[in-house]
């Protein structure tokens, strides 16, 4: 069974995956595959136009470098706007689910 | 917020290089995934298959990652621009006429804002020129009044009230100047200040060549920019040079900017006095000095002015002569434009109305263009298009056709401009260096999208409307016009005739003043007068026994200043075609009299009474009523009779016979005036009043006096140094012709006298309602201009409305309706609109009006005669242009209308 998105997750998600480290896209993919057992149903390819939409918006860099295969690859590193970006989606997020289960469990 | 719009652009610039990066990326991440899946123990074609699947469309990845980048608002805007450009193709003649409307428009605003900017927005060319301050002095009782200060005043200012970081004097004169000392170039007069200690400092620029002087009352001279290219032709050793002035020779040691003014614009040279010399006459009651000031910083104007105001007591106690006086303070700008400001706003509102009305025409030519538009947005609609898109490519279509008409129109205003500065508009109030400068573009590109959005949004919303479409998709025929539409067309029409009404009853309030202005009877008769202005300056007179001490012009001539112009007085009206000449020192109908107060003798006059015990004080010689053909009442003229040692007499005009010997016989009546320290007068003559001051509501009262009675006329003049004789001359024709002979007859009497002006009384006449004949005529243009588009914008709702009622009137018309009931009905619908438009013009305007209150003469704000004619002939030429479309609709066949669509 696999679960649509919640708007913006997305983004939360991947910011949360580079929040150890430099990743390149593949390697990105693969962490939220593997984190969610692959209960999500995204495609890789829109991982790209997300990981861009964050890089205008500052909360990226990106710089070339070398995979562990010794191959050429983008890697996408967090800037501090993006950490405190991470921060504030968290929190707002957990506000959200916390919320939702009152609802669900006391209605 | 900007970093993301810097990286976007960025991205613009290496769209290839990123293209590729994306492409390697992508690349790498299937064949990575391909080579773990076959690590796994997948096959390669398997391998493959659930890359891509997991991966999804590479297409898209690429599209969306792109337009992550892209600016996509600017790409639609672009897309609409496109879009709007090929629609005004095929539909050039709406397009075109939109654009003219709107030009027409944006160009007087472009071209009053240009004045504006100009004259009221423009800093002055000094250094933190909001501390540049003018300081006048108002009489008792006359607060509106601006007089100079006297050397004590300015000391007593300049000490006190710590207000100013800097003051500084002017005391403006006239020279007689040449660029040679022998007077082979004959000697020009021109108008120079006196500097006091400190006022070039205030000031605080620079020559634009050489430097200032020393505040040392030396002969060192600095020559204005204009003085410099007429006189020295531009030539830049000017520096170093001498000018040969009557007052000495002046050593040129500068050459001000050209935009460089202290007082008015006219002053051609700066010379020192210092404070010492205005010292010496501290208890002097001549106001000849122009006292300015730079605030310290920190104070504004206000409260340099209520601590001016606090002075005032002490000052009067202080110099007697300041008693009951009141200090003003101005920012320096106010002093030399601020009453241009008030006309200047009164025509920028009216193009603003005007560009109203032209906004109003063309969103009723895109009203019209509904019915054509909206299958075409139907389309749309059942393509896909939201009403929000369909609304925004509507108002771009619109800001399309204003910035086009925005273009149009700056290039239309610079021409405009250009004829502004030509005529005298321009000279008479040295307005130099407006031009359509960056704030002037800016104010027009504002006001271009504005107008855009203005006109464009009713009709967008109109024609944007859902139910409008569905009756659109449905139908494709109406019987008749859809009623919230013409409705809409119809308010507009309202505005525009409301508008117009506004614009045309000012410009016609303006045209009725010229008009009383010009019919009111002056007193005097103007045809075939010439006034010869002759300085006799003070140095001319004083050195006429001694050599030059400076090495100045020297001037033969013999004697007294009387002698002198009685002798010049005589030989013009030895030239032939002069038929009488006199003298008099402020010329007919040209400037302002001076005023004395006077009494009866032995009765002194309360406060209250000085005021109104004050005359238009003339001394003049004798044929001075018959030159003028002023007419002599009752008593006689002055005459050659009246002479130093005789009884001194004095001629008063009627009005001041009417109003201070009421019921009784003035001649024989000892009058006395005052400031002159002279025995009581008697009135000889009574002669009929002279408007002098053409705008007066009232003939003021006027006293004559024959100057060769007054001994002490040429000491007051020296002091005063701006009373500059004039001799007047009557001739048998037009005096143009006789202009050369005037002049050689002045140059045999004294050779080296400088003709400061020959000009005409008519002349001087029509100098003085200039200010107003320019002013109506740009408003009238303005009003001509709303006018036509007002009456364009109600014919084309006629035309259409007639369009869309074809087949009704058809059907009427085989029903039997007469000519005349189908006329009515068509007429009757714009009569309805411009009734309306009238309704509301006539309340705006009545607002409105006041606004040129201050400048209108001898008609009310709301003079009922202008009014009417305003508004009966905007009605009638609005019922003219809706009679046209009417009369073509009568000439519809039945059987045609009824097929008709």
């Amino acid at each position: 069974m696999t679960q649509e998105l919640l708007p913006g997750t997305l983004y939360m998600m991947v910011l949360r995956t580079l929040a150890a480290g430099p990743l390149h896209g593949y390697a990105i993919a693969r962490k939220i595959r593997d984190a969610s057992r692959g209960g999500l149903e995204i495609e890789d390819g829109s991982l790209y136009p997300a990981l861009n939409r964050m890089w205008v918006k500052g909360w990226l860099k990106a710089e070339w470098g070398i995979s562990e295969n010794n191959r050429k690859a983008r890697f996408y590193r967090l800037t501090a706007e993006g950490r405190k970006q991470l921060e504030q989606e968290t929190t707002d997020f957990d506000q959200l689910i916390k919320s939702i289960q009152l609802v669900m469990r006391s209605v | 917020m900007f970093a993301p719009i810097i990286r976007k652009l960025a991205y613009l610039t290496r769209r290839d290089r990123f293209e590729e990066d994306l492409d390697t990326e992508i690349r790498f991440h299937l064949e990575t995934r391909i080579a773990d899946l076959e690590s796994g123990g997948l096959s390669k074609a398997d391998a493959s298959a659930q890359a891509r699947s997991e991966f999804g469309s590479r297409i898209r990845t690429s599209e969306e990652t792109r337009s992550a980048w892209s600016f996509v608002w600017l790409e639609q805007i672009v897309a609409d621009v496109r879009f709007a450009l090929r629609s005004f193709a095929r539909r050039r003649s709406f397009a075109l006429a939109s654009i003219l409307c709107l030009a027409i428009g944006i160009a007087s605003n472009a071209l009053i804002f240009s004045l504006v900017n100009g004259v009221l927005l423009r800093d002055l060319p000094y250094p933190h020129p909001e501390q540049l301050t003018s300081i006048r002095f108002s009489p008792p009782n006359q607060a509106d009044q601006k007089l100079g200060s006297n050397s004590g005043t300015y000391f007593f200012i300049r000490d006190h009230g710590d207000i100013f970081e800097k003051t500084g004097a002017v005391r403006i004169t006239g020279f007689s100047a040449s660029p040679d000392p022998t007077g082979a170039t004959s000697p020009e007069w021109v108008q120079g200040a006196w500097t006091s200690t400190g006022m070039i400092a205030l000031m605080g620029v620079e020559p634009m060549l050489g430097r200032w002087y020393a505040d040392d009352g030396g002969l060192d001279t600095v020559i204005s920019h204009r003085l410099w290219k007429r006189m020295y032709r531009g030539a830049p050793d000017v520096v170093g040079k001498k000018i040969y002035l009557d007052a000495g020779a002046g050593n040129i040691v500068g050459v001000a900017p050209e935009d460089f003014q202290t007082v008015n614009p006219d002053i051609d040279l700066w010379r020192s006095q210092p404070d010492s010399n205005l010292a010496n006459a501290l208890r002097s009651p001549n106001r000849v000095f122009l006292m300015f000031g730079r605030l310290k910083p920190g104070i504004s104007v206000e409260q340099a002015q209520s601590r001016l105001r606090a002075l005032e007591p002490e000052l009067g106690a202080e110099y007697s002569m300041n008693s009951g006086w009141g200090v003003r303070i101005e920012s320096l700008r106010d002093s030399y434009v601020g009453y241009m400001r008030r006309p200047l706003f009164v025509l920028q509102g009216a193009v603003l109305l005007l560009l109203l009305i032209a906004c109003a025409n063309v969103a009723g030519l895109l009203l019209a263009q509904a019915a054509v538009r909206q299958k075409e947005l139907a389309l749309r609609v059942s393509l896909g298009s939201s009403r929000a898109r369909l609304i925004r490519q509507l108002l771009v279509e619109n800001i399309v056709l204003s910035l086009g008409g925005g273009v149009l129109g700056t290039v239309a205003a610079w021409f405009g401009l250009q004829w502004v500065l030509k005529a005298s508009f321009a000279a008479a109030h040295s307005i130099y260096g407006v031009s359509l400068d960056w704030r002037v573009l800016a104010f027009t590109f504002a006001i271009s999208l504005i107008t855009g959005l203005i006109f464009g949004v009713l009709p967008a919303l109109q024609v944007s409307r859902p139910a409008l479409m569905n009756a659109v998709r449905e139908s494709g025929r109406s019987l008749t016009a859809s009623t919230s539409s013409s409705r809409l067309r119809g308010a507009f029409v309202v505005a525009q005739m409301a508008l117009a009404l506004v614009l045309l009853t000012g410009s016609g309030l303006l045209i009725q003043t010229l008009i009383r202005l010009n019919t009111t009877d002056t007193g005097l008769n103007a045809n075939n007068v010439a006034v010869v202005q002759i300085p006799f300056s003070r140095t001319f007179y004083r050195n006429a026994n001694r050599t030059n001490p400076s090495g100045g012009l020297t001037v033969e001539f013999d004697g007294r200043f009387d002698a002198l112009s009685e002798r010049v007085r005589e030989r013009l009206a030895q030239v032939p075609g002069v038929e009488s000449a006199t003298a008099t020192v402020t010329p007919p109908l040209g400037g302002i009299a001076r005023r004395v107060q006077f009494s009866r003798p032995g009765t002194t006059l309360s406060e209250s009474e000085q005021g109104v015990w004050s005359a238009e004080w003339y001394p003049v010689s004798t044929s001075y009523f018959e030159t003028l053909k002023i007419p002599v009442k009752t008593g006689r003229a002055i005459g050659t009779g009246d002479r130093q040692g005789t009884q001194p007499v004095v001629v008063i005009n009627e009005s001041l016979a009417r109003d201070f010997f009421p019921n009784q016989d003035p001649i024989g009546q000892p009058l006395q005036l005052a400031g002159l320290d002279e025995p009581p007068r008697q009135i000889v003559g009574v002669v009929g009043d002279v408007r002098q001051d053409r705008y007066q509501t009232r003939p003021q009262a006027q006293v004559y006096v024959p100057r060769i009675q007054l001994p002490n006329f040429m000491d007051m003049a020296t002091a005063l140094e701006f009373v500059v004789p004039s001799f007047v001359v009557r001739t048998a024709a037009d005096p143009t012709s006789v202009i050369p002979s005037l002049r050689s007859a002045v140059h045999e009497v004294a050779p080296a006298l400088p003709i400061a002006s020959i000009r005409t009384v008519e002349d001087y006449a029509a100098g003085q309602l200039q200010d107003v004949q320019q002013y109506a005529t740009l408003l009238s243009l303005f009003g001509g201009i709303s006018l036509i588009l007002a009456v364009t914008g109600i014919f084309g709702v006629m035309v259409n409305t007639v369009s869309q009622r074809t087949n009704e009137i058809g059907i009427r018309v085989a029903l039997g309706a007469t000519a005349s009931g189908v006329l009515g009905l068509i007429v009757g619908q714009g009569f309805k609109l411009i009734v309306a438009g009238l309704a509301v013009g006539l309340v705006i305007t009545f607002l409105a009006t006041p606004a040129i209150g201050s400048f209108l003469w001898g008609v009310s704000v709301s003079d009922p005669l202008t009014y009417a004619i305003a508004a009966i002939g905007l009605a009638m030429i609005g019922l003219l242009a809706c009679y046209i479309p009417a009369l073509r609709a009568l000439r519809v066949q039945p059987i045609d209308a009824l097929r008709h669509e």
